[in-house]
């Protein structure tokens, strides 16, 4: 190996290993800008509409949308088809009063996957 | 579960990174044979020959991390969302990662065929490499002004492979030419097209900022906006030394002259990279303009980098909490954790106790006291009227010590986790890589220093590592959320990260330009006057 080669290696190699340990984080990620019901608040039940939107355009068929219940349990909620390119939107039946926590998880159009809760609150109307 | 999507997560994360850089090198590579190369002597085929042959090999780089790159993330995918591969097959990714693949290969397929008819066939499957990658960009998922974004984007990342990636391909034709007339051609040619490339990039980049980035507040309050001032002042680098080939290449002198001109080009190179890099590590980030609350005002900027004395004294480690990681997968298990928006594997957000950022900032003044002695003793050292002070490698070491030591104290030798299971955490895992880093540099510099080592590959380590590490700076793990915390960590980091980055690289260019280039004296105060710097910046590090 002539002395110009190996310097030329020892180049290529210390940018290769600094393109691996920076690539601590190189995705791009949506995050969610506002929902409804809203973090924290309080809405009336027993049913409600769900409303999630995020700064980017998601991929709604390989998102999901979880309901955490009062006693621990899960129940997937079905994602409506329609609706606009940046939210997710479904609908939560028969929910009696308590805390709940409706988890997200979305890919955006840029392949990036991305997750997060809401919490509130159920009261009676 | 949580760890697993972890590991992945960390996988995917570097495989993104190797292909955006091996993207470049083969863009740059074919744009190189086809408008510099090809057409500047019929001598050159000993040159294409090279291009060829570092083009193929990073064609199939390429296509080997894409793959790597898409299984990872469809494993996440499958993984998190409970979906079957063929629910996780017609993804935007997936689709951009198998048109990447099967252009990459057709790219190494056309250079080992060496037929010079291809070379122009090449730009085809070069154009849908860009493209792919376009699909996967901040400009692909916006919702206003998505066309023009995706144009500016591609225009951006192709103007930046043909400038950065083609300057590769020309530090290998340097010493495959004939004579210094025929590199002298070269060198006009690729001038030219560097220029244009920088115009466009530097254009598109200005267009990009201000769609992203969206005001003035934001460009210091947010952690999109220092990154992107980051990556301005680093681009600023670029143009100086841009410029300062630019002057030697229209310099009547000989030989010197091409021997600078490469040494420039490999600083350039690393610098490009970085920020590659830092433009990647930008996409981690959501656009400043998405972000509404949580900006950090001047005041609260003013407060924070004020003056004070270094904090010398440690907290004890009983006032830590027990294992910082299993607090948070607990917290987040049991939904106690604020609900911000998180990639999977991270455990979610909880803010540090007083005592963790007394630990961190301890932490940083006595790295920061090991630091600015490095940096005397290397001054003292340059003015060679102090032999003894040749010795300050070894200081290294110590800071090793110290950062392997204290910079996890939940994990072994100091906390409860075992050594094996801790380095499961991409975090702790980093900070281990990064003590090894110090030692390694403690080592060969004080060989280099102290005239044990002579040889040109051993005197380089010093500056190539003292580059990487302070790259590192610049990816430091970014919260979804605009934590005002966050911003405030990363405006310290950034500096740090752009003066260690100046350190390297000008150490480099001290020992690797020609005797008779008169930059090279001002390099060799100028990497000791950041290492000082540095040191004082650590010293002044606050976390509250």
């Amino acid at each position: 190996m002539r002395p110009s080669q190996g310097v030329l290696l020892v180049v290529c190699l210390s940018a290769v290993v600094a393109m691996f340990l920076m690539a601590h984080s190189v995705m791009a990620h949506a995050i969610l800008l506002e929902s409804s019901p809203s973090i924290n608040s309080t809405v009336a039940g027993p049913d409600i509409l769900i409303k999630l939107r995020f700064n980017v355009r998601i991929d709604a068929t390989r998102s999901r949308l979880t309901l955490l219940k009062p006693d621990a349990s899960t129940q997937s909620l079905t994602i409506a088809k329609e609706g606009p390119a940046d939210a997710l939107a479904s609908q939560a039946q028969g929910l009696p009063r308590g805390e709940y926590r409706i988890r997200w998880q979305v890919l955006a159009s840029d392949g990036h996957i991305t997750r997060g809760e809401i919490p509130f609150q159920v009261t009676q109307p | 579960m949580a760890r697993l999507l972890q590991i992945f997560g960390f996988l995917s994360v570097l495989f993104r990174g190797g292909t955006l850089s091996f993207e470049s090198l083969t863009i740059g590579g074919i744009v190189f044979l086809n408008f510099v190369a090809r057409s500047a002597n019929p001598q050159s085929e000993v040159i294409n020959l090279a291009c060829l042959r570092w083009i193929r090999r990073a064609a199939v780089a390429l296509a080997l991390t894409q793959l790597a790159y898409i299984l990872a993330s469809a494993v996440i995918l499958m993984q998190s969302a409970d979906m079957t591969l063929a629910d996780v097959s017609g993804a935007n990714f997936i689709l951009a990662g198998v048109l990447a693949i099967t252009s990459a290969l057709t790219i190494a397929a056309l250079a080992g065929a060496r037929s010079s008819k291809s070379y122009p066939v090449m730009l085809f499957p070069a154009l849908l490499i860009l493209l792919s990658s376009v699909m996967t960009s901040h400009a692909m998922a916006r919702l206003e002004y998505r066309f023009p974004l995706v144009v500016v984007t591609a225009l951006h990342q192709g103007a930046t492979a043909t400038w950065l990636g083609g300057l590769l391909y020309l530090l290998i034709a340097i010493p495959r030419c004939p004579d210094i007339r025929f590199a002298r051609q070269l060198i006009a040619r690729f001038s030219k097209l560097a220029l244009i490339s920088v115009a466009v990039l530097a254009a598109a980049g200005f267009t990009l900022g201000f769609a992203y980035v969206g005001s003035l507040d934001a460009i210091y309050g947010t952690s999109y906006g220092i990154m992107v001032a980051t990556k301005a002042v680093l681009f600023g680098t670029l143009l100086l030394l841009g410029a300062l080939n630019f002057q030697i290449a229209r310099s009547p002198s000989g030989g010197a002259v091409v021997a600078s001109l490469k040494r420039f080009g490999e600083a350039e190179i690393g610098i490009g990279i970085t920020v590659i890099l830092t433009a990647a590590s930008l996409t981690s980030l959501p656009p400043a303009v998405d972000l509404r609350t949580n900006f950090v005002s001047k005041q609260e900027i003013v407060a924070r980098l004020a003056p004070q004395l270094p904090r010398l004294a440690s907290p004890s480690i009983e006032d830590l909490p027990e294992d910082i990681y299993a607090a948070e997968v607990k917290a987040f298990d049991a939904g106690t954790l604020s609900p911000a928006s998180f990639v999977p594997g991270q455990a979610g957000t909880r803010p540090n106790t007083p005592a963790e950022k007394s630990w961190s900032e301890y932490n940083h003044h006595w790295a920061g006291l090991i630091v600015l002695s490095i940096g005397i003793l290397a001054f003292l050292a340059q003015t060679k009227h102090f032999p003894w002070a040749r010795n300050w490698p070894l200081l290294f070491l110590g800071l090793s010590l110290f950062l392997f030591l204290r910079s996890d104290p939940e994990t072994w030798p100091l906390g409860p986790n075992g050594f094996w299971v801790t380095l499961q955490d991409p975090e702790v895992l980093l900070h281990r890589i990064f003590a090894l880093l110090v030692i390694a540099l403690a080592i060969f510099e004080w060989r280099v220093q102290t005239g044990r080592v002579a040889t040109e590959r051993a005197r380089l380590i010093f500056p190539a590592l003292v580059a990487v590490a302070s790259a590192l700076l610049l990816t430091h793990s970014h919260s979804l959320g605009n934590i005002k915390e966050e911003v405030l960590a990363e405006l310290s980091h950034a500096p740090l990260a752009v003066l260690g980055i100046v350190a390297g690289w000008s150490r480099w260019l001290e020992l690797r330009l020609p005797s008779e280039n008169k930059v090279r004296d001002r390099m060799a105060w100028l990497w000791p006057t950041c290492l000082l710097l540095i040191g004082l910046l650590l010293l002044n590090y606050r976390e509250m």
